[in-house]
């Protein structure tokens, strides 16, 4: 495809601003209905927009013993990363912006910066928390990439089979537009239903939350990783981590879920993308719900060594079973 | 597992007590103007039970000086007054035990279900209770 | 035995501690000030130092300057969760002390209210024990049933906290008829609750995970360190003041101690342990109060109901007394020595559960990690301020810290003093 600098520069523009909003409006659902399921009433719809606002005009305090420059910078590489993301996520009925600038591998590997940057961050503020909330991330890093890498590389290898040899089956875009489910046989539903399952466990571990929020534990270690963090900082990293939400969400709804309504509904032009993109924040909410809010309200915080354990043990083994599954059913 | 509760819960009325109002409202005061004007309504609070230990009502009347309630007061709320053989009650320093009221020979205090005592002047006249109702001023704290 | 578990412990890993962390005396995982330093391999605790001491507000020297009715609303102030038991054992030691007798209605009234007390506060504790786990959820669905019993409290005393309810010779409000229905909805909701309740904290997967094997005492080190109320039973002690020490109804009853036996597990002192002493000891009280109110005895509610005479009886009253009520965390212990002519108490002494449960925590946290610092903390349900005994102040300024032996010295020298 051809765009013009110009328009690919608003596009952009728009996908951040989108991307940033949607992110901070699924937070403020999180928070609604996880108070709904524990019965209480819980802060009005638009809070998270209160709170980053809040937090951008408070003061931003480094710690004396911190390493200024590391303490500072990692807040911004966290957000640019995952923001990044978002260019390259097929969004609703639209093919990713940078499509043709980088593929699954780079997704995966930016998926990561976050988590290492909250690490860096950790360590340079010096803070006894802060350090083992760090420590934590970087277990929690090695156990959940190893399942996530096997679900993202599994497909991706299953379509190359399929596809004509030289299509690049590690774009999200040709991902998203050749749904697998049709194209396998009935092994192969099995092996991607297990595939996504791995896709949706890890994606809390991801996003650090309850029962994988162990490098913020609240309770434990007051923070973590957060500890030190305040005013512009920790806006910066709560906005990550709400793009984030959104990033995981779309990740999972552009692999397995990638459908959309227009053709059904026979709607073409304008009205038929707004249908898309209406259908994509449903299917991303309803992931998001999913995987994020009620396992968030439904389960205690684990300790670091069972959730190393949970990821490399079952998550893997479910892992491998969807991608020998998968292989299986290419045989036959 | 509590999904079950959890997904029932859902669609039920939350647990918690309403506040006043749902959600913090921009301007307090002017919130509680158009509650004054009649154009807002706000949550009435939570029905108290008929023999809540609340705020201590006092009959002058029936007072016969007999201090038998400072003796008792645990927090030492009650003033004697020996000129007019009466008692003042400073609120906002009592307990709500109500032994006072159990312990008056005449009757002269009761407990009512008053609870919503809040206010930023400790002195104010609702957290004073005394004879006339008008002499609060008059007797401005002399000590403290 | 358990200093030698202790000792090795540290021995072995001396080299191996890598840093320390503090908790508190502010922290998250705190209801409470104290502070806790640990040492650490790694995720693993190797060492613990506990200091108190944060909360100390002086109120058994106030109580000594108060008559005894006073100082009965300030006992009451010593802890907002226990607010019947600390009263309870208080007039308990002033009637020993006095002389006086309890009329059995009123006994039976003190019984209910006190067993009530020990359902909010062990559905309380296995919120904030779920919180701690970082199960938000179960906090809030345990605290919104715990609201049925606060209101029953609190129309059959008037009060929600600090009840008001025992007065020296009796107690200040009847149960009458009408109410007495009220009590009756209120346990069978709690009745139908239990299995609810056992569902969601013994059967739960994720709970199970972080509670079995964590924070363990072992019955021989319950013993050595003299551990007390469910910290004890869930290690398999027998001991609760009601079976062993039984005062008002509890005789008749024959209350026995619930240990996690009674759940089918062997006891191993960890906090599942704790969980299930706490659980079943909500559906043990419930059996009280409904006997309590079956066989509710009639008659008068205070011996000297009328408060002049009370006060005169008291000022006359001579010697000492204790009190032992068996509060929902464990036994509470008052001491009480009266003199006569004087209005105030000579001598008060206070023992808060907590202040024998203190020690436990040394074992428990040896070997675990810091993931199970929070509910190690809560498992012994604690509560500072009530157990916070002494604050040295002092001008110069270097004394923070006093020993054991000058301690033992101190207090036997205030002791002599006090007794003349």
């Amino acid at each position: 495809m051809t765009v013009s600098v110009g328009n690919a520069v608003w596009q952009g523009l728009i996908i951040l601003l989108g991307g940033g909003l949607l992110g901070l409006v699924y937070k403020g659902f999180d928070r609604k209905l996880a108070a709904q399921m524990q019965g209480r009433i819980g802060p009005p719809l638009r809070q998270p927009f209160f709170d980053v606002v809040k937090l951008m005009v408070k003061e931003n305090i480094v710690p004396d013993h911190a390493v200024g420059w590391l303490f500072n910078l990692m807040p911004v590489i966290s957000l640019a990363a995952v923001a990044t993301i978002l260019f390259y996520l097929p969004l609703g009925g639209y093919a990713p912006l940078l499509g043709g600038y980088g593929d699954l591998v780079l997704i995966l590997y930016l998926l990561a910066v976050p988590a290492l940057a909250m690490m860096v961050g950790g360590f340079a503020a010096s803070s006894p928390y802060a350090s083992v909330g760090a420590q934590r991330e970087m277990v929690m890093l090695m156990s959940y990439e190893f399942p996530l890498a096997i679900a993202l590389v599994g497909l991706a290898w299953r379509l190359s089979t399929i596809l004509p040899a030289g299509s690049s089956v590690f774009s999200l875009g040709v991902l998203a537009a050749n749904p697998l489910w049709g194209l396998v046989g009935p092994l192969g539903i099995v092996g991607l239903a297990l595939l996504m399952l791995a896709l949706l466990v890890v994606t809390p571990a991801e996003l650090s939350k309850i029962p994988f929020d162990i490098p913020e534990a609240e309770t434990e270690i007051a923070g973590g990783i957060l500890a030190e963090y305040s005013g512009r900082n920790l806006a910066l990293f709560y906005l990550s981590d709400a793009v984030k939400t959104v990033v995981m969400g779309a990740l999972v709804v552009a692999l397995f879920i990638p459908y959309g309504l227009s053709g059904l509904a026979g709607l073409t032009g304008a009205a038929g993308a707004a249908l898309d993109v209406v259908f994509f924040l449903v299917k991303l909410f309803v992931v998001v719900f999913v995987s994020v809010i009620v396992v968030r309200v439904g389960f205690a915080r684990l300790k670091v060594n069972q959730v190393a354990r949970l990821f490399w043990l079952p998550v893997t083994a479910f892992s491998f079973l969807g991608l020998l599954l998968l292989a299986v059913d290419r045989v036959i | 597992m509590i999904f079950a509760t959890l997904f029932k819960q859902l669609v039920r009325r939350p647990a918690t007590n309403p506040f006043p109002v749902k959600y913090m409202p921009r301007s307090v005061t002017g919130l509680l103007g158009k509650v004054a004007a009649g154009k807002a309504s706000i949550h009435p609070p939570i029905p108290a039970p008929v023999d809540l230990r609340g705020k201590i009502a006092y009959d002058a009347e029936k007072c016969i000086g007999c201090q038998l309630c400072v003796r008792v007061c645990p927090a030492k709320v009650i003033e004697f007054l020996p000129e007019e053989k009466k008692i003042r009650m400073y609120v906002a320093r009592c307990t709500f035990c109500a032994q006072c009221v159990d312990a008056c020979p005449v009757d002269a205090l009761a407990t009512t279900p008053d609870f919503l005592l809040a206010d930023t002047d400790r002195f104010s006249e609702n957290l004073i209770v005394q004879a006339a109702p008008g002499a609060a001023a008059a007797a401005a704290p002399e000590e403290e | 035995m358990h200093n030698e578990r202790i000792n090795i412990d540290l021995e072995a890993n001396k080299s191996a501690v890598a840093y320390s962390i503090p908790i508190g005396p502010t922290h998250p995982a705190l209801k409470e000030p104290i502070r806790f330093s640990f040492e650490l391999d790694g995720e693993r605790i190797v060492g613990v130092d506990i200091k108190p001491g944060f909360a100390h507000r002086g109120i058994e020297y106030m109580g000594m300057r108060r008559n005894l009715i006073q100082t009965l609303y300030l006992s009451e102030r010593i802890c907002g969760i226990c607010s019947i038991s600390h009263p309870l054992a208080f007039t308990m030691a002033v009637e020993h002390a006095a002389g006086i007798e309890v009329p059995p209605r009123a006994q039976a009234i003190r019984t209910i209210i006190g067993e009530l007390e020990r359902i909010h506060s062990h559905i309380l504790w296995a919120g904030v024990g779920a919180h701690e786990l970082g199960f938000d959820t179960l906090l809030h669905l345990t605290w919104n049933v715990r609201e049925k019993v606060m209101d029953l409290l609190e129309s059959l005393t008037g009060n929600r906290v600090d009840y008001a309810i025992p007065i020296i010779s009796g107690v200040r409000r009847d149960i009458p008829e009408e109410k007495v229905h009220l009590a009756a909805e209120a346990l069978d909701y709690y009745k139908r609750l239990l299995q609810d309740l056992i569902d969601a904290f013994l059967h739960d997967k994720s709970v199970e995970m972080r509670t079995k094997n964590v924070g363990v005492l072992t019955y021989d080190e319950a013993i050595a360190l003299c551990a007390i109320g469910p910290t004890a039973r869930a290690s398999g002690v027998k001991k609760d003041v009601r079976q062993d020490w039984p005062y008002y109804g509890f005789a008749d009853m024959e209350v026995r101690a619930i240990t996690p036996e009674d759940f089918g597990r062997e006891p191993v002192g960890d906090v599942y342990d704790n969980i299930i002493v706490r659980v079943l000891e909500v559906a043990q009280s419930i059996e009280i109060i409904e006997r309590c109110l079956e066989t509710m005895p009639s008659g008068e509610l205070m011996s000297i109901p009328k408060i002049p005479a009370l006060l005169a009886a008291l000022k006359k009253a001579e010697g000492e007394g204790i009190g032992r009520h068996e509060a929902p965390r464990g036994e509470v212990f008052h001491y009480i020595r009266l003199e006569a002519d004087v209005e105030e108490p000579v001598a008060w002494k206070v023992r808060a559960p907590t202040y024998g449960n203190l020690m436990a925590w040394v074992p428990k946290f040896l070997g675990d990690e810091i993931a199970d610092i929070p509910i190690i903390a809560a498992s012994i349900d604690p509560c500072m301020c009530c157990m916070d005994r002494m604050h040295f102040v002092s001008r110069d300024g270097d004394q923070s810290t006093r020993l054991k032996e000058e301690l033992v010295r101190l207090s036997r020298e205030k002791t002599r003093r006090i007794c003349g």
